[in-house]
């Protein structure tokens, strides 16, 4: 059954509407917030960098769209003979953008390489403007202590949408930029293509992630996680890999943002919100567990859900409350975070030991491995041998009073 | 008019912020959190103003005690459900930042519903207001200026006399220190923060009553604050209550002056940049001195050279150096 709704679902002609659609909408959501959430446990619950500035990553996606990928469309529009507006000043760029897309998406129709090529260009593009931005953010801030990490990757949020929201020829200020429909070529509604393709981006990543996670690479980056002295005194560079690590991570996020600027087919700097894109995705980080990528996916999966009910039930919430429901959303998005630190501290599904083929774990380590990841940056307790690497491997957590 | 409006204003502001960067540091010091939940505070007090001015009909300058009150016990309350339990539980510094990030999302939130509740209940506008009306003038000064200086001045002396002449604020010192030996020498740890939540919530209550008599407030303006306050506080040190009173200064004084001047330079595009002076103050900071003014002063006191230039400044006194 379920394949034949899915069947029909990719073949009918006409937008999806009712039940279905909020289906493709939360699978769209699951699958742009899973990519984040997915970017932030690889940094924070692998290798200990508390990335606070997802945000920034999500909206260098989205600028990509907005500030190349469209330039990029209206130029080859225009030399294939399509007659655009003038787009080229910073008022035509906006106040002919909504008739441009119009004219544009018209010729696209009958160009289904083109649109997708446009995607592949947008996508390498994002990934590459995303390991830049990760790396411009490693400068200051990686050689320091978390603290600071934190504030300044706070603060670089807010100030990205600053210049998104007074910059004109980014996206279009305060009015936004409209982007034209690279699927329109497709028969059905567009809308499952994209969260489709989200969703495959989404799958791809993990199994990178995971591969990556498996690797010595992986077990490096949890023993820097761990005690990154220890790490740095047997001549590992912690600061490149932490880096390097940060690049990559903020490569994979860039992606989310520009899928969200086509799904929308608009972008504006008021979408890509700190509160939205930094703080949601934390909380999907830790009420899955930090750590563990099937934690990552069960905890976007509730946040998502609930969210999308919430707005969805907006007219019923709406009578009881005299205020938006925006800002319910907020107390409860900072209730449930405290809730989740104080009372299920490793989240739904616990951090589980790195696979190391050819190594038995449950022969090396008699004891249970504690895992508290709130105690995180405090230097655990190092005991030597077998004991302490184990401990380094699994970023386990042994009391000082059990020994 | 001795003194132009703008730099009345960049002296208040400046006030303003240095009461809130030195409750920030404050925490620091004792509770070994970055507060992110400070500038929300202020936003808190903005409301206690406006409740005084526009609802109950008073002058808003009455509200200011119960404003340090309100904020004090917000304040308590936070250490007390959840702090104070993360740090037994033994939370290291980045769940307490990420926890006070979900405080401040809540206070956020708990803001907007009260200005929303007083639009449905006293059919008032509490969005975006100012309360400039309320102000008495003195001399050709406006009251805000007076006294939002007047109280900020207080406050460092009050507490400077109190951090090295009272019990309670050498006990503070001594648990900022190290907490575990203070506790050895008979400290109550626990009082110590409770009593230092208060007086930082408190002050950071009454920095924000004070914001709306000047500049135009939102429910979003305390949570904005967040930024100028750390840059203060970074720029002092972060572990140095003097510095904070420096930094916040600085930075408060330059956030104004400088989109004011690149304005009339540049054209009136720069205003829309304003946030961007305290972000700009902070990766100066810790690109050049991670640690501060307090860093560089102890750099220049080490240093051959620097010890020369104060010597001859007369501000170092001879004899070894510690």
């Amino acid at each position: 059954m379920i394949q034949e709704i899915a069947v029909g679902l990719l073949t009918s002609g006409v937008a999806v509407e009712g039940s279905s659609r909020l289906i493709v909408d939360i699978a769209m959501y699951f699958g742009l917030f899973v990519i984040v959430a997915m970017a932030l446990n690889f940094q924070y619950g692998n290798a200990g960098i508390p990335n606070m500035g997802c945000a920034v990553q999500v909206i260098i996606g989205g600028f990509t769209v907005s500030a190349i990928t469209v330039r990029l469309i209206l130029t080859l529009a225009g030399n294939a003979g399509v007659d655009v507006l003038p787009w080229r000043s910073d008022y035509d760029w906006v106040y002919n953008s909504p008739r441009n897309v119009d004219i544009v998406n018209s010729w696209l129709s009958g160009e289904p390489l083109f649109g997708i090529s446009m995607l592949l260009f947008t996508l390498a593009v994002s990934l590459i403007l995303g390991a830049i931005i990760g790396w411009l953010i490693s400068l200051p801030a990686i050689r320091l202590r978390a603290t600071y990490l934190m504030i300044v990757l706070i603060t670089m949020a807010d100030a990205s949408q600053i210049f998104g929201r007074n910059v004109v020829w980014i996206s279009g200020g305060t009015l936004g930029i409209f982007v034209p429909d690279i699927f329109k070529w497709y028969p059905g509604d567009r809308t499952i293509v994209m969260a489709i393709i989200t969703l495959l981006i989404g799958l791809v990543s993990f199994f990178i992630f995971r591969t990556m996670l498996n690797s010595p690479y992986g077990r490096l980056m949890r023993a820097i996680r761990e005690n990154e002295v220890t790490v740095g005194s047997v001549g590992k560079n912690v600061v490149g890999i932490r880096r390097n690590i940060l690049m990559f991570a903020s490569g994979i996020t860039a992606i989310s943002g520009s899928m969200l600027a086509f799904y929308f087919s608009y972008v504006v700097e008021a979408n890509y919100q700190r509160a939205l894109w930094t703080y949601w995705p934390w909380l999907m980080l830790i009420l899955g567990g930090p750590g563990n990528n099937a934690g990552t996916f069960l905890g976007c999966a509730l946040v998502i859900a609930m969210r999308r009910i919430i707005i969805v039930q907006k007219w019923f919430l709406q009578k009881v409350f005299f205020f938006p429901v925006a800002y319910f959303e907020q107390i409860l998005l900072g209730v449930l975070l405290v809730a989740v630190i104080i009372f299920r501290p490793n989240g739904l599904i616990p951090e589980k030991l790195l696979y190391v083929p050819g190594v038995n774990y449950s022969k090396l380590v008699k004891e249970r491995v504690e895992v508290d990841w709130r105690a995180a940056p405090r230097t655990r307790g190092s005991s030597s041998g077998i004991k302490g690497i184990a401990s380094l491997l699994s970023g386990g957590k042994k009391e000082e009073e059990e020994e | 008019m001795l003194v132009p409006a703008i730099w009345i204003a960049a002296l208040t502001y400046a006030s303003e912020l240095t009461l809130l960067s030195m409750g920030f540091t404050l925490t620091y010091l004792t509770a070994k959190v970055p507060n992110f939940a400070h500038g929300t505070y202020a936003g808190i007090g903005i409301y206690v103003s406006y409740t005084f001015s526009k609802i109950l009909g008073f002058s808003p300058y009455l509200g200011f005690p119960l404003s340090f009150i309100i904020g004090g016990l917000i304040s308590i309350l936070i250490y007390l459900l959840v702090i104070g339990v993360l740090q037994r539980l033994g939370g290291g510094a980045i769940v307490l930042t990420i926890s006070t990030l979900a405080i401040q999302i809540f206070l956020a939130g708990a803001t907007n519903i009260y200005a929303f509740w007083l639009r449905a209940k006293y059919n008032t506008y509490a969005q975006l207001f100012l309360l400039k009306d309320a102000d008495f003038k003195v001399g050709g000064f406006p009251g805000i200026f007076i006294v939002s200086v007047g109280l900020t001045s207080a406050c460092v002396l009050v507490l400077h006399y109190m951090l090295t002449r009272t019990r309670i604020g050498i006990a503070m010192r001594a648990t900022a220190e190290d907490s575990e030996l203070a506790s050895v020498l008979g400290i109550n740890i626990n009082q110590i923060q409770i009593f230092s939540w208060f007086l930082t919530g408190g002050m950071a209550c009454l920095a924000g009553s004070m914001i709306p008599m000047w500049f135009m407030s939102t429910p979003t303006t305390g949570a904005a604050m967040i930024t100028p306050i750390m840059a203060g506080s970074l720029l002092g040190g972060f572990e140095n209550v003097y510095g904070a009173v420096i930094g916040g200064i600085v930075v408060g004084v330059s956030e104004i002056m400088l989109t004011t001047w690149g304005s009339a330079l540049l054209g009136s595009w720069v205003g829309e940049y304003r946030p961007l002076v305290p972000m700009l103050f902070l990766v100066a900071v810790l690109l050049i001195e991670p640690r501060g003014l307090q860093g560089a002063w102890e750099r220049m006191v080490a240093s051959d050279t620097g010890q020369s230039i104060l010597k001859s400044l007369g501000l170092l006194k001879e004899g070894p150096v510690t």
